[in-house]
């Protein structure tokens, strides 16, 4: 898997394959906030497309330091679904007419969230297989960390590692491209785990 | 006060794996660093237990990355690359062919020009009957192979050569178009290559070749859809 260091060299270089494979990589994720968000099929489509190609034009905006290639492409979805809600707005006021609304979107949760979901979900595949493997146990089947070590065969010091590890690398990746953790929360004083 | 909470400990704690004890309650209601830690822990084990639905998106319809290429073409086609385009022009549904770039930029069409002038007079050697009244040099897109190409002569008696090499394959056809660059969603079809090399198609007449001087070959699904499909693989402006 190529890094988003030579990825975004790539794009800089006007590489269309690299768009390809940031596309093949984060596609799924980017349509999945815009139709959370949109809660509308079509314009999610609308907005995955303005979005990447936003994120061509505006590829020398991209700093693999300061974030993940995920985390930058989630934050243009994020001012392109925005702009596709007050559009849609603005539409309605101009047209004045009384219009079945378009579909409102699920307010059962935020935007942060959502992104904040993909970032974590994003970071657990590209931990190493086991870490990755042990907080699978640990988040989706609620094992403890006895019940892993019986089912992975691994010493629990090493079940321990792993899961401190891992959550060590889903909190640095949600900290840097987390919706909540930027601006909005602030992350603090932190002790290295 | 009492040391800080051991790291490890607080992975079980913040993922409810035990409960705390009521020393660690204490140290944690007036410590605010491990507070800190502690929430912060929770809230990576909270978000890592929501992962479990979004572990296997599917992948977006391919017609999403098609209208993705046809934003980029016309993104480099109107502006030098870092430029900011107005991708909002382009959507995915295809009720109208809304995405036609503008006129191609001075970069590109230098780039044409430079293509070479290899064995243009050909035709006209030929056909001594009908004059060349205009031209083209067709450039690949940038979705497209770069030795993809072509060119486009317009004879006097309206008939017109198109000579393409290294077409990418298609499972539909090859359609050639005029497009009025100044007018996006205008075009004339002039018909489909049918694999030989050189083909030749005829201007409807009256065409205003002034007005309809880009020439565009696309490649066009066999879905019925007579308009154009988005997908363009050669352009060329026609000149004297």
């Amino acid at each position: 898997m190529n890094s988003d260091d030579e990825l975004a060299e790539r794009l800089r270089a006007g590489d269309e394959t690299a768009l390809r494979e940031v596309y093949d990589r984060h596609g799924a994720a980017v349509l999945h906030l815009a139709q959370r968000l949109l809660g509308n099929r079509a314009d999610a489509e609308d907005v995955t497309q303005v979005t990447f190609v936003a994120a061509w034009t505006g590829r020398d905006g991209f700093d693999p330091h300061r974030g993940s290639m995920l985390g930058w492409l989630l934050g243009i979805a994020r001012r392109k679904t925005v702009d596709r809600i007050r559009a849609a707005a603005r539409d309605q006021r101009t047209s004045r007419t009384v219009q079945v609304q378009a579909s409102a979107p699920p307010v059962d949760e935020s935007p942060e969230r959502v992104v904040d979901r993909m970032v974590v979900a994003d970071e657990m595949r590209r931990l190493p297989e086991e870490q990755r493997r042990t907080l699978e146990l640990a988040f989706f089947d609620d094992l403890s960390h006895p019940q892993i070590a019986a089912v992975t065969g691994l010493p629990l010091g090493t079940v321990k590692s792993h899961i401190r590890r891992g959550m060590a690398n889903l909190r640095r990746r949600w900290e840097v491209d987390g919706a909540t953790t930027s601006g909005s929360r602030s992350t603090g004083p932190s002790r290295a785990l | 006060m009492q040391r800080h909470l051991d790291p490890d400990r607080l992975v079980l704690l913040a993922l409810s794996e035990e409960t705390e004890e009521q020393t660690e309650l204490d140290h944690l209601q007036h410590c605010a660093d491990c507070r800190h830690e502690f929430q912060t822990l929770r809230d990576v084990a909270e978000i890592g237990a929501e992962t479990a639905g979004i572990r296997d998106l599917p992948p977006p319809p391919e017609h999403v990355w098609q209208a993705i290429r046809a934003g980029v073409a016309d993104a480099r086609a109107s502006a030098e690359p870092a430029a900011v385009a107005d991708p909002s022009r382009h959507r995915v549904r295809r009720e109208r062919p809304r995405w036609l770039a503008p006129v191609l930029a001075a970069a590109a069409a230098a780039v044409i020009a430079a293509a070479g002038t290899a064995g243009f007079d050909r035709f006209a050697d030929r056909e001594p009957s009908a004059q060349v009244v205009a031209r083209a040099i067709l450039a690949p897109l940038e979705t497209v192979p770069p030795n993809a190409g072509g060119d486009v002569r317009v004879l006097s008696d309206g008939r017109l050569r198109v000579d393409v090499q290294n077409l990418p394959l298609t499972s539909g056809f090859h359609e050639v178009w005029l497009l009025d660059p100044d007018t996006p969603g205008k075009m004339v079809a002039l018909g489909n290559l049918p694999g030989r090399v050189e083909t030749v198609l005829t201007v409807p007449a009256g065409t205003d070749l002034n007005r309809y001087r880009l020439v565009d070959i696309s490649d066009e699904p066999h879905d019925g859809d007579a308009t154009h499909s988005g997908r363009s693989l050669l352009r060329g402006t026609l000149t004297k």
